[in-house]
C-alpha cells in the first residue's frame, strides 16, 4: 500500500518513523524484498561529499554610515560580484584570489579562492572587505575597508546552481609523456590512474533517478544545516541514456540548492585547490527519499554495481566535447581501488569522499529519527525524462 | 636502518658510475625512488638508502667526497587528520601505500612508517591537509 508524504511526517513527529540509510537499504531489500521492504521503511536517507563549483554565497554586509553602493568588492582578495543592490555580494567558489600566479607557473597550486572565503565565514573568521562604489546622491560613499564577520552580516546564505551531479566522468590521461592537471585530479600520463567523483550507492539523485521526490521544496541536509532544492540545476539533463534500473550512464540530472550558512559546519562545506586547475568548493548534502511505495524501495535499494560511469580522455575528448566514452565502470569497481580497461588494470582515486557522504548519511537518519526534520513534499518535481529541457553545446555565432 | 636522501649531481658527475660504485664498494642497499637529468644536465635523484649505521656513514661519506650535494630529505610529511576529507584523491599518488583508505570505514590514513616524503600527495591533495614538515627529522648527515 502507498504511503503519502503527509503519513510520514505524521510518524517522523510521533518518532516513529524507520528511517535507514541508501547503504543499508540495500541489504534489507536484499533480505526481505522490495514488498516487504516498502512497508517497513518510510524514508532513506543519502549523501555526498565533494568538489561542486557551481556554488556560490549570497551576503548582505549592511550599510556603513554614509552608505555606499558597493560597484567592486573583494573578500580577503577574491573579487565578489556586486552587480546587484547595493550591499548584496554574490561570492563565487571558483573565483580565484587577485594576487595568485594562476598558472603561469605551471602546475599553479590555487591555494586560496572563493571556496576558502566561504569556508572560512562558516568557521566563524574575519573576513577583510575592500569594496569602491562610484558614489550617488543617495549613496555618497566611494570606499570602504573593513573586517567582517558571518555573524554581523544581515544575510549569508548560499545559492549553488548547480550541485548533486547525478552520475559522473571517470577521467583518464591518454596522453603518452606527461601528466595532466584537470578538476578531476592530477591524471597520469598513458592512463597510469583514474579519477571519479560520485558517492554511487548513497548519492541523492542516484536513488530517485527518475525525481519522483525530489523537487522544488525538497528540505535537504545542506553543509550541516537544513536547506532546500529550489530548481533544478544548471545542466540539468534527463534525457541522458540510462540502464534498465533507471540509472543515467552519465551526468544527467542536477539541483540548485539554497541554505542558511550560519547553520553550516564547515566539516561539510570546504574550500578545494586543484593544483594546475583553479579552486572549488566541496559540498556535502544529503537528501531523504520517502518511501511512498514498492518502486521507490526499489529504486533506492540501487547498490554500486549497478550503477556504471563513463571513462573519459581528459586530454583529448573531454575539452574537445567529442563525447566518446573509452568504457563505462560500475562503481564497485571503482571503490575497489582499480579497473581493468583495455586489458589493463588502472589505479583509481575518488575526490568525492565516501566516509563523509555515509557521516551525511547517518547525521540525516539522526535527525530524522528524533523528529527534528520533517520530509518537504516537492511543489513541483525536477523536469524528468521526455521533457523538452537539454543540456547543448553553444550556438556559436561569432561576430 | 634506513636514509631517505635527495642528491645532487653536477654536469661533470653525471656519467660517473658513481652509484654503481657506491653498491658495489659500500654494501648498502639502493632504492631509486626519482631520477631526474635537468635541462642543464644535472642530476637529481631521491634515494632510499638500508644498512648498518656504520656502513650508511662510509657511503653517504663516499658521497660527498666525490662531489656530490648530499641532502637529507625530512622523513616525513605532515598530515593534519582534521583537514583530511577522506576523499581519497592522494591514494593513487602514494606509490608507498603510505596514504591508504581503510576498507571498512572508508576513512584515508596515513602510516608515517611507510612514508618516503616523496612529497607527491601534496599538490594531490585538493584540501591542503598535506604539508611538507617544517624541520627535517634527523636532519645531520
Ligand atoms: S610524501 Fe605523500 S605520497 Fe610520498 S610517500 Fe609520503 S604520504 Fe605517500
Ligand atoms: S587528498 Fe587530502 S583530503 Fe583527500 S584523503 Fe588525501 S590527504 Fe585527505
Amino acid at each position: 500500500m502507498a504511503k503519502t508524504y503527509e503519513e510520514i511526517n505524521e510518524k517522523i513527529k510521533n518518532k516513529q518513523a524507520v528511517v535507514v540509510t541508501a547503504e543499508e537499504m540495500i541489504s534489507i531489500v536484499r533480505e526481505k524484498g522490495v514488498k516487504k521492504a516498502a512497508v517497513e521503511v518510510d524514508i532513506v536517507t543519502t549523501g555526498t561529499f565533494g568538489p561542486m563549483c557551481s556554488s556560490g554565497a549570497v551576503l548582505n554586509t549592511g550599510h556603513s554610515t554614509p552608505k555606499i553602493k558597493i560597484s567592486q568588492a573583494w573578500l580577503n582578495g577574491v573579487l565578489a560580484y556586486c552587480g546587484i543592490a547595493a550591499v548584496d555580494l554574490y561570492i563565487g567558489a571558483t573565483e580565484v584570489a587577485r594576487d595568485d600566479p594562476l598558472n603561469k607557473a605551471f602546475p599553479g597550486r590555487f591555494k586560496y579562492g572563493g571556496g576558502h572565503v566561504i569556508e572560512e565565514l562558516i568557521r566563524g573568521k574575519d573576513i577583510v572587505l575592500e569594496a569602491e562604489g562610484y558614489g550617488t546622491d543617495c549613496y555618497p560613499r566611494k570606499e570602504i575597508k573593513t573586517l567582517i564577520n558571518i555573524k554581523d552580516l544581515n544575510n549569508a546564505f548560499i545559492l549553488n546552481p548547480r550541485n548533486c551531479y547525478q552520475n559522473y566522468n571517470v577521467a583518464v590521461n591518454r596522453r603518452k609523456k606527461r601528466n595532466i592537471y584537470t578538476y578531476m585530479g592530477i591524471l597520469r600520463p598513458d592512463m597510469a590512474n583514474a579519477g571519479y567523483c560520485s558517492a554511487g550507492q548513497l548519492s541523492p539523485l542516484l536513488n530517485d533517478p527518475y525525481y519522483r521526490t525530489i523537487g522544488i521544496g525538497t528540505r535537504i541536509f545542506l553543509a550541516g544545516g537544513v536547506g532546500y532544492v529550489c530548481w533544478y540545476g544548471t545542466q540539468h539533463a534527463p534525457n541522458t541514456p540510462r540502464d534498465e534500473n533507471g540509472i543515467p550512464r552519465g551526468g544527467a540530472g542536477t539541483i540548485a540548492v539554497t541554505g542558511d550558512m550560519k547553520q553550516m559546519n564547515a566539516d561539510f562545506i570546504r574550500g578545494v585547490s586543484m593544483t594546475g586547475y583553479g579552486v572549488s568548493l566541496a559540498m556535502g548534502i544529503g537528501i531523504p527519499i520517502p518511501i511512498l511505495d514498492e518502486e521507490m524501495a526499489k529504486f533506492t535499494s540501487v547498490s554500486d554495481a549497478e550503477i556504471f560511469a563513463p571513462v573519459t580522455d581528459y586530454s583529448h575528448d573531454y575539452p574537445n566535447f567529442t563525447g566518446n566514452p573509452l568504457d563505462w565502470v560500475s562503481y564497485e569497481e571503482l571503490r575497489s581501488g582499480k579497473i581493468t580497461l583495455e586489458g589493463r588494470e588502472i589505479e583509481t582515486f575518488s575526490l568525492s569522499s565516501y566516509y563523509k557522504a555515509r557521516q551525511i548519511a547517518q547525521t540525516l537518519k539522526a535527525w530524522i529519527k528524533e523528529g527534528d526534520f520533517l520530509l518537504g513534499k516537492p511543489l513541483e518535481t525536477l523536469p524528468g525524462e521526455g521533457s523538452e529541457i537539454k543540456c547543448g553545446k553553444l550556438k556559436y555565432r561569432p561576430v | 636502518m634506513q636514509k631517505n636522501i635527495f642528491l645532487h649531481f653536477s654536469r661533470e658527475l653525471v656519467d660517473q658510475p658513481i652509484m654503481s660504485t657506491l653498491i658495489r664498494k659500500y654494501d648498502v642497499e639502493v632504492n631509486i625512488l626519482q631520477a631526474t637529468i635537468t635541462p642543464n644536465e644535472e642530476g637529481t635523484m631521491f634515494v632510499q638508502l638500508r644498512g648498518n649505521e656504520e656502513k650508511l656513514e662510509h657511503a653517504l661519506g663516499y658521497l660527498v667526497a666525490n662531489g656530490v650535494d648530499v641532502m637529507v630529505k625530512p622523513r616525513r610529511i605532515h598530515f593534519h587528520e582534521d583537514l583530511c576529507t577522506s576523499c581519497g584523491a592522494c591514494v593513487a599518488h602514494c606509490l608507498p601505500g603510505a596514504l591508504y583508505v581503510e576498507e571498512d570505514t572508508r576513512k584515508v590514513l596515513y602510516d608515517e612508517d611507510l612514508c618516503i616524503a616523496c612529497e607527491l600527495c601534496i599538490p594531490a591533495c585538493p584540501f591542503r591537509a598535506v604539508e611538507m614538515a617544517k624541520t627535517s627529522v634527523g636532519g645531520e648527515v
